[in-house]
């Protein structure tokens, strides 16, 4: 049970700790909320610091954020942030940098998750992460103008640098003897345009090496730098054409938490049943599109069939299929009222007989179970390195979960189970989301019953006339494919100082080239990526380069499934 | 694995055909949907609330004169969230349920509005007249060829 003694004994052994191993160099302690610690140190010892609440006491690393300040007080800032799950904290590393170029030590060599983090702030703000093991770029274009930084104050947000074109990307060099296979940068399984170069011995996979961010939009600039409070809630939403709902929801309940505004229960009722559907539509379409890259388009029909009810009642509910705009920050802007409650009810039974069916016949699907069995193989100790979330993670048997650990909106209220399977693979992650469905019905049955007590029409809370500058609010939302964090730095002019997004693809991603274990074949790739749900959308081709003979053969999207599917039937043949 | 591809068979024929045969039969909207926005120009009185909140920023306010506003609405960059319609006070903009709205001619989802506004004697500026008299006193007539 979550109280608000264990979070204060969380928190102040926390700074205890901190304090006694680098006395002096704990420059400040903010505690703004019971669940929130912001810590400053020096950066001589960040990596200490990082190791302490990593590996002393258990924290899970969530990301870095990368800050300009010099407007403020001529010098950058970095955050690490962490979270104490079970006890509901969430604590920040802030450390202040001077110089420019700044420089601080790298947290890589002993937290792996954060590696993408700091080639991040490397790029966008030109903050050295010194030691870091791969320091290539992460997020700009090739033959983006060096010293030149997007997310600095003093770089417009409409400016468009020529790029070089003769500059190409410092990819690894594959191992000796080796096949390199690029899979991207558009490719099915993907939910971005994203390229992996995975080195082959035959079949067999031996490594891999990434490069993504090809569609990097500069949203976070957007939202610092030109639009509103409000405003950002209908970009947040479309940071995912799937999930969108828990970018907005997340971003809100930062917002309100730097600003101290309250929202009503109510909202808060809505905000979860919204939040719930969202992971009952999302959930259905993985299993399609998982069965689809496995060659099994009967699911593929079928789980779209069930899902489609539920697209038309988020209609009926907020006015859009996707892209529900329901969020403002304060609260939110539809009341479900009474006469929407039968509807509600009678689409989640439907759904939930359906997919109970669909789940039972499929479970027993020899040759399905047979490609998720015993393929990529994820375990907990990987979890914790890699900073995984969601699904990816509970399929490893780690339950967490932020509805359980950080309750926000009205979970507190609600009763669920996390769902947990041990097996590791495919099949585990499958598991885990369709079991997820069910809980997720479960929730929004008590959401729909508690509306019915509640009062009408208390849906936003009272505003302040101006957001505070200069405070923190950081929050995350449990989405379908794990968990969302957005850091809010209030800023003036009624618009974000900083804000900080962190998908959950950007930890789940990061973890794939663990999940090609020795022994995995190129017919297995696609199920594995598919296995994180990274959204599905852009479709293209993979190309296949012969490194001796320097041959290219591309082979196309009906190819490759073609190779995914010959494997599918050579087992059902077998069995 | 025979059992299972039998159970499979017969989900598939229970739920029988679902596919609609859309465009040949209409599909209605439904209620609540924000679908194409429709501006009332009579109600609008140019206070400028929508351009304000359109997270898009596709509402441009123009004031060529003290007196003379335009308000130019690319709809084209819509994205139908209706915060438009929920900050106006006089019901002037609407969403209503057609989604049938795409084009290829990018200037049929462009809408221009001329208003005529009260003048600042301070600073000369457009302001929304305080009342409906008001109102009536200052928009008086329109000038062709002024723009």
């Amino acid at each position: 049970m979550i109280t608000i003694e264990r979070s204060t004994e969380q928190i102040n052994q926390t700074v205890a700790a901190l304090r006694e191993r680098f006395g002096e160099k704990v420059r400040a302690v903010e505690q703004p909320t019971p669940h929130r610690l912001y810590v400053t140190i020096d950066p001589d010892v960040v990596v200490q610091a990082a190791d302490t609440l990593f590996n002393s006491l258990g924290a899970r690393y969530l990301i870095s954020a990368g800050v300009d300040k010099r407007p403020l007080n001529g010098g950058f800032e970095v955050l690490h942030f962490f979270a104490f799950d079970q006890v509901n904290v969430r604590c920040a590393l802030v450390i202040p940098l001077k110089g420019d170029p700044p420089r601080i030590p790298s947290i890589t060599p002993i937290i792996p998750g954060a590696g993408w983090a700091e080639r991040e702030f490397q790029d966008l703000l030109g903050i050295i992460p010194e030691g870091h093991p791969d320091p290539r770029p992460l997020v700009l274009p090739d033959g983006f103008p060096e010293g030149l930084y997007p997310l600095r104050k003093d770089y417009p947000y409409d400016y468009k640098p020529p790029l070089d074109p003769n500059k190409t990307f410092p990819f690894k060099e594959p191992p000796e003897g080796t096949t390199v296979v690029t899979v991207g940068p558009f490719f099915p399984v993907l939910e971005e345009p994203s390229q992996w170069r995975v080195f082959v011995d035959g079949e067999v996979v031996v490594g891999c090496d990434y490069r993504g961010f090809y569609n990097h939009r500069a949203v976070e600039k957007l939202g610092d730098s030109a639009l509103t409070y409000n405003q950002i809630t209908a970009l947040a939403e479309r940071i995912c054409g799937i999930c969108g709902c828990v970018h907005s929801t997340s971003y809100c309940q930062a917002v309100e938490e730097a600003a101290g505004i309250e929202v009503p229960l109510r909202a808060r009722v809505i905000r979860t049943l919204i939040l719930e559907l969202e992971r009952v539509h999302s959930h259905l379409l993985w299993l399609g599109l998982a069965c689809h890259i496995l060659g099994f388009d009967y699911v593929f029909m079928q789980s779209w069939r069930i899902r489609e009810p539920v697209m038309w009642l988020a209609e009926y509910l907020t006015g859009n299929r996707k892209h529900f705009a329901i969020n403002l920050v304060g609260g939110v802007r539809r009341d479900i009222t009474k006469d929407q409650h039968p509807r509600i009810l009678e689409v989640m039974d439907k759904v939930e007989r359906e997919t109970k069916e669909l789940a039972e016949t499929l479970l027993n699907d020899m040759p399905l179970l047979v490609r998720l069995k015993g393929t990529g193989i994820f375990t907990p100790e990987e979890v914790r390195l890699t900073g995984a979330v969601g699904p990816t993670a509970r399929g490893s048997g780690v339950p967490i979960d932020v509805r359980k650990d950080h309750p926000y909106a009205a979970y507190d209220l609600m009763e669920f189970d996390v769902v947990t399977y041990d097996g590791c693979d495919n099949l585990a992650r499958t598991l885990v989301r369709v079991g997820e469905i069910f809980e997720a019905i479960k929730i929004i049955r008590q959401c729909v019953k508690l509306l019915k007590e509640l009062p009408e029409g208390e849906l936003m809370a009272e505003l302040p006339d101006e957001i505070p500058p200069y405070r923190h609010g950081m929050h995350a939302v449990e989405a379908p494919r794990g968990e969302v964090f957005h850091y809010v730095l209030t800023g003036e002019n009624n618009r974000p100082y900083r804000w900080r997004v962190r998908a959950p693809s950007y930890q789940n991603i990061q973890a794939v080239p663990v999940m090609f274990k020795p022994g995995t074949t190129i017919a297995d790739v696609p199920i594995t990526l598919g296995s994180v749900d990274p959204c599905f959308s852009c479709t293209e081709r993979m190309e296949i380069v012969d490194v001796k003979s320097n041959e290219t053969k591309v082979l196309t999207e009906q190819e490759l499934y073609q190779l995914s599917r010959q494997k599918t039937k050579e087992l059902r043949g077998q069995k | 694995m025979v059992d299972s591809k039998v159970k499979q068979l017969l989900l598939a024929l229970r739920a029988g055909r679902v596919t609609f045969a859309y465009p040949f039969e209409p599909r209605p909207s439904e209620p609540g949907f924000r679908g194409r926005v429709v501006v009332d120009t009579d109600k609008c009185t140019g206070c400028g609330g929508c351009a304000d909140v359109c997270p898009t920023r596709c509402i441009r306010i123009i004031d060529v004169s003290p007196t003379h506003r335009i308000i130019r609405r690319y709809l084209d960059r819509c994205i139908h969230c209706g915060r438009c319609e929920d900050v106006c006070r006089y019901g002037a903009v609407r969403l209503d349920l057609e989604y049938e709205i795409s084009t290829t001619n990018k200037s049929d989802l462009f809408i221009e509005q001329h208003l005529f506004m009260g003048s600042c004697s301070r600073c000369g500026r457009c302001y929304v007249p305080p009342t409906p008299l008001d109102r009536l006193m200052v928009v008086g007539f329109r000038k062709d060829e002024e723009v």
